[in-house]
């Protein structure tokens, strides 16, 4: 598999109150293009700091982050703004909708980013709210007149519209019940299945089993890694081989 | 009270850049308040004092040019019955002479004294400084020389009467009730005994003069004892020119200046404090949204509502108390700038003084202002659960409907959601629409005070005709001088005309202005209803006086001159600012039912080409007929003369205006700019993770205010256009001004448009700049 993200050394350090706090520690991993990639970690350990330094949102004190081979650290903010409209899809835990803007525009505004034609954008974004269950019915509603796992699929239709390389995940079920927590993750590993590449940050078992590559996050440091392979629905022994691996991690 | 006190301090630091916007509006309010009530009650009144000062009575008589048989026993008969006090002096007096005065020369009336003019009895004389060093020939000036005539002690003044030159040195400056001012169109010049002998000797036969200064008696009507007397006067005097002269006209053409300047800053104080108070109305309710979480903090672990609520007012209160401080303080640093400019009208030496009233009015209003703003708008508080609070939970905006969808706009992404924004953000849009159209109409007024007054001036609304300059003869040589005048090269269109004063119904009267035929005028603009009077029985009169004794276009009005009356049509209705707006045209054979003209001497209006042409027009009139010129004037420079003044209010008006504006719409742009951006910190976030750049959102937010600006700046532009002149004619009325008609450059409109949507949209850009620190990522997880 090919090389979509690979770190040297990278660090990140906050200054709290002139305390400095080293969140990440030389960190050097790969993401491979097709994965779906989990950080998972205690609360604390750094994960959401590592997805966000490796989609280029915040900048590491330390290291090089290559994207498919070009080195990202050394961007400006437009640049890196430039290219994450380019490569990357970003689905939150609070999903992030624009309330202003209704179902479709907030899809939309994404697609516009790099496809200047609105019709071809728009045909786009309606077929993409289609495969993640959003009917045309709700197109026209704003983020405030939708559920909770709505305007999450909203999210991920969002992150998905301009074909990024990656989607960035971070904790998109933690605000939603079982129900459509699942049916967020379905939607994620369904795209997966047709070759997404997915980094998603969790904390939740449920939601990490559908990774085919687990890496723990301990103490701003890559603590262990886990293959899984693919999702297969009721794979006994992947749920075995992942708890495994959690207890061994300190879980 | 500490935890109130503590809680106003951490509101206070929270929220600097907000406070500062506020405090700088609440400064400018009072400014402008303390401003005006310093003009109204401290410049305003200080003619008034200074006549109390100067024991001015209530009036003066002064009769010229036929003072046969006006002795102490003719006064006595004449005013005796209706006066307590009266006190009556000789002196030389001349009728419309030019006189050098500032970049020019100004007509007055001109009183000349010796120095018997420092003892009068009451209506005193008093210098105001002088230098005892300077002897010879020298002259006393009214002090408005030393104000705007750019006169100092020391200086030559020359002066020139009835054709002959004479040089003085400036020994000082006095201090005169009714003889002081250009506006009540008289000075009086005191010279030392043997210059005024030798031009008593000289023009003493022709120019000898009576002055009266009286008293009257308790019950007296002042305007109708004028009207009798005046009357009087001419039954026994026909051919004289007499005036009587209230105190209050003489104050108030003094105080014409601080009054033009008061009235205009109360328009734009009333403008101003409109804007800021709808500002702050908004900012206030901002302040409250931006600190909702901090509200349902200090809820949840306690706090009353009445305690958060109290903490608001203490800090607002103590920021408008001390914005009050710093405007009135400011008030008073440029009212020195206003003061030279009352001064330069009044003539009268004047400070600027501390006064209580005028410090404390804004502050109190101010104060009680924001703190009723403050309660009406913190009242959601109370009603505020904590749970609401902590999550922000106040919407102000309702998303209920897509004005641009995005599948079907056919703007580009960036105006889209510019617009967008626009829509979502109504309110905002709504205050800077409103508050730009004002800025647009105060500036628009401002360039018409500009064009009218200082680059193009409106000479027929200052004066009633214009012309190239005026001579005047003695009834020995005055037809022989017409020919004179219609044989010189460069000389056209010649009227005589000659101004009397007309009584009406023994209660008003109106300077009467009579032409040898009125369709020669240049200034047909001064009728502005009707038109000018042809016949011998008609008069065109001022819209003032008309409106004041309910006449209009049609109906007939009898005027009284001496001993003869005679009822006339009126054919027109006509505007100046001059005489308080009462004046009249009619042709001379109308006025022949007045008075026979046969003795009366003449005065010539004519035209020519430029100040040059009038100047040696009239030095070859005064070669040729010597002492028989009784008065000249070169209208070119007199215009010069009179505008100086205008001018420099006009171009004051205009910079402040500009400046106020300019400063209004930064502070309302930066106040609403960055209250905007706050509540939409988080979209901004979840934009610049998208892959938006910073430079868009910047483009974005300062784009959805430009519709609202670049609408108001089309619309105000237009109805600013429109209603400037019917507002002026508002303002004005009491000025005589009917029917404004000034002139308003359509390219000075545009360029305040285009001017005023460029600040604000450089401004918009340079505020809109806080975007680029909002980093996604902190945003995005909470920090």
């Amino acid at each position: 598999m090919d090389t979509l993200i690979k770190t040297n050394k990278l660090c990140k350090t906050f200054s709290n109150g002139g305390q400095m706090q080293h969140v990440l520690k030389n960190i050097d991993l790969e993401i491979y293009e097709g994965d779906f990639t989990i950080i998972m970690g205690a609360s604390g350990a750094g994960k959401s700091t590592l997805l966000y330094a490796l989609s280029g949102m915040d900048k590491p004190t330390l290291g090089d982050i290559y994207f498919a081979g070009t080195e990202i650290t050394k961007k400006n903010t437009d640049e890196l703004a430039s290219f994450r409209k380019e490569n990357c899809g970003f689905v939150f835990q609070q999903v992030y909708l624009v309330d202003s803007m209704s179902v479709l525009d907030n899809v939309m505004a994404a697609g516009l980013l790099i496809n200047k034609n609105r019709k071809e954008v728009a045909a786009r974004a309606k077929e993409i709210l289609k495969s993640v269950d959003i009917e045309e019915n709700m197109w026209d509603k704003f983020p405030t007149q939708i559920s909770g796992g709505e305007a999450q699929r909203v999210g991920i239709a969002r992150a998905l519209i301009n074909d990024p390389r990656l989607v960035f995940a971070d904790e998109p079920t933690g605000a939603l019940n079982s129900k459509t927590g699942k049916d967020v993750l379905d939607t994620l590993t369904n795209f997966n299945n047709k070759g997404q590449s997915i980094v998603m940050v969790t904390h939740d078992i449920t939601s990490a089993r559908r990774g085919n590559r687990i890496l723990y996050v301990k103490d701003g440091e890559i603590a262990g890694e886990c293959i899984l392979g693919k999702y297969v629905h009721g794979d006994e022994d992947r749920h075995r081989k992942l708890n495994d691996f959690l207890v061994s991690m300190g879980w | 009270m500490e935890k109130i006190k503590l809680l106003s301090r951490s509101n206070f630091r929270k929220n600097k850049g907000t406070c500062v916007g506020l405090f700088l509006l609440m400064m400018l309010a009072s400014m402008m308040i303390g401003l005006v009530l310093l003009l109204f009650m401290d410049a305003y009144p200080t003619a008034r004092k200074e006549a109390e000062k100067l024991d001015a009575g209530d009036g003066y008589i002064w009769i010229m040019n036929d003072i046969k048989g006006i002795d102490d026993e003719y006064v006595e008969e004449l005013i005796g019955k209706e006066t307590k006090d009266y006190y009556k002096y000789t002196c030389l007096g001349y009728d419309s002479i030019s006189i050098n005065f500032g970049d020019g020369t100004v007509s007055p009336q001109v009183l000349i004294n010796n120095k018997s003019a420092f003892n009068k009895a009451f209506d005193r004389t008093e210098v105001i400084v002088e230098d005892e060093n300077v002897t010879g020939k020298y002259i006393y000036l009214p002090y408005q020389f030393y104000t705007s005539g750019g006169y100092e002690i020391g200086d030559i003044y020359e002066l020139e009467l009835t054709g002959t030159k004479y040089s003085f040195t400036v020994k000082g400056f006095t201090d005169t009730t009714y003889f002081g001012c250009n506006n009540d169109g008289v000075y009086e010049f005191v010279l030392d005994d043997d210059s005024y002998d030798e031009i008593y000797a000289k023009d003493g036969e022709a120019s000898d003069s009576v002055v009266i200064a009286f008293k009257l008696k308790e019950g007296e009507k002042l305007n109708s004892f004028r009207i009798k007397k005046l009357n009087d006067i001419l039954k026994t005097n026909p051919m004289a020119i007499a005036v009587i002269y209230k105190l209050n006209d003489a104050i108030n053409g003094r105080s014409f200046m601080s009054l033009v300047l008061a009235t205009s800053f109360l328009t734009l104080t009333i403008i101003i404090v409109l804007v800021i108070t709808v500002m702050m109305t908004n900012s206030i309710s901002n302040f409250i949204k931006e600190n909702m979480q901090s509200i349902g903090a200090l809820k949840a672990i306690g706090y009353t509502s009445s305690a958060i609520r109290s903490s608001l007012y203490i800090m607002f209160a103590f920021m408008a108390l001390l914005a009050s401080i710093c405007g009135a303080g400011l008030s008073y640093a440029l009212m020195p700038i206003m003061a030279k400019i009352v001064v330069g009208q009044m003539g009268i030496p004047y400070t600027v003084c501390f006064n209580l009233i005028c410090s404390l009015i804004p502050a109190v209003v101010v104060v009680i202002y924001v703190l009723l703003v403050s309660f009406a708008t913190t009242g959601k508080v109370k009603k505020i659960e904590p749970i609401v609070a902590l999550r922000e939970g106040i919407e102000n905006h309702s998303f209920k409907k897509n004005h641009v969808r995005l599948d079907r706009s056919a703007f580009s992404l960036n105006v889209s959601l510019a617009l967008k924004n626009l829509f979502n953000y109504k309110k905002q849009n709504i205050i800077t629409f409103f508050v730009t159209g004002l800025l647009v109409f105060t500036c628009v007024m401002g360039l018409l005070m500009y064009e009218n007054f200082s680059r193009n001036p409106k000479v027929g609304i200052l004066t009633f005709e214009i012309c190239g300059g005026t001579v005047g003869f003695d009834s020995s040589v005055k037809e022989e001088a017409m020919e004179y005048l219609e044989n010189l090269d460069g000389v056209s269109n010649i009227r005589r005309m000659i101004s009397l004063t007309l009584n009406y119904n023994e209660e008003d009267s109106i300077r009467g202005y009579i032409f040898d035929d009125v369709s020669k005028m240049n200034n047909k603009e001064v009728c502005y209803k009707g038109r000018l009077p042809e016949f011998d029985n008609e008069v065109a009169v001022s819209g003032k006086f008309a409106s004041d004794h309910g006449l209009t276009v049609g109906d007939e009005v009898r005027f009284d001159y001496g001993n003869e009356s005679f009822t006339y049509l009126i054919t027109g209705l006509i505007q100046t600012c001059n005489n308080s707006g009462r004046e009249g045209v009619m042709n001379e054979s109308a006025a022949e039912h007045l008075i026979d003209f046969t003795d009366a001497p003449a005065y010539y209006w004519f035209d020519c080409d430029g100040r040059d042409a009038a100047a040696e027009i009239l030095d070859n009139c005064s070669e040729e007929y010597g002492d028989h010129v009784i008065s000249s004037m070169n209208f070119y420079d007199t215009l010069e003369g009179n505008l100086t003044t205008f001018r420099s209010i006009s171009a004051l008006m205009m910079i402040l205006l500009s400046i106020i504006s300019g400063i209004v719409i930064m502070i309302i742009l930066y106040l609403l700019i960055k209250a905007f951006v706050y509540n939409k910190r988080k979209d901004y976030g979840i934009l610049k993770a998208l892959g938006f750049t910073s430079n868009a959102l910047i483009m974005q937010t300062a784009l959805s205010f430009m519709p609202s600006i670049i609408l108001a700046a089309i619309v105000f532009s237009f109805v600013s256009y429109y209603i400037a002149n019917p507002y002026m004619a508002m303002v004005m009325r009491s000025f005589g001004l009917m029917k404004g008609n000034f002139h308003i450059p359509v390219q000075g409109v545009v360029i305040i448009g285009v001017s005023l949507v460029l600040v604000a949209y450089l401004f918009s850009i340079l505020q809109s700049l806080r975007i680029k620190k909002i980093e996604s990522y902190k945003m995005l997880i909470g920090e």
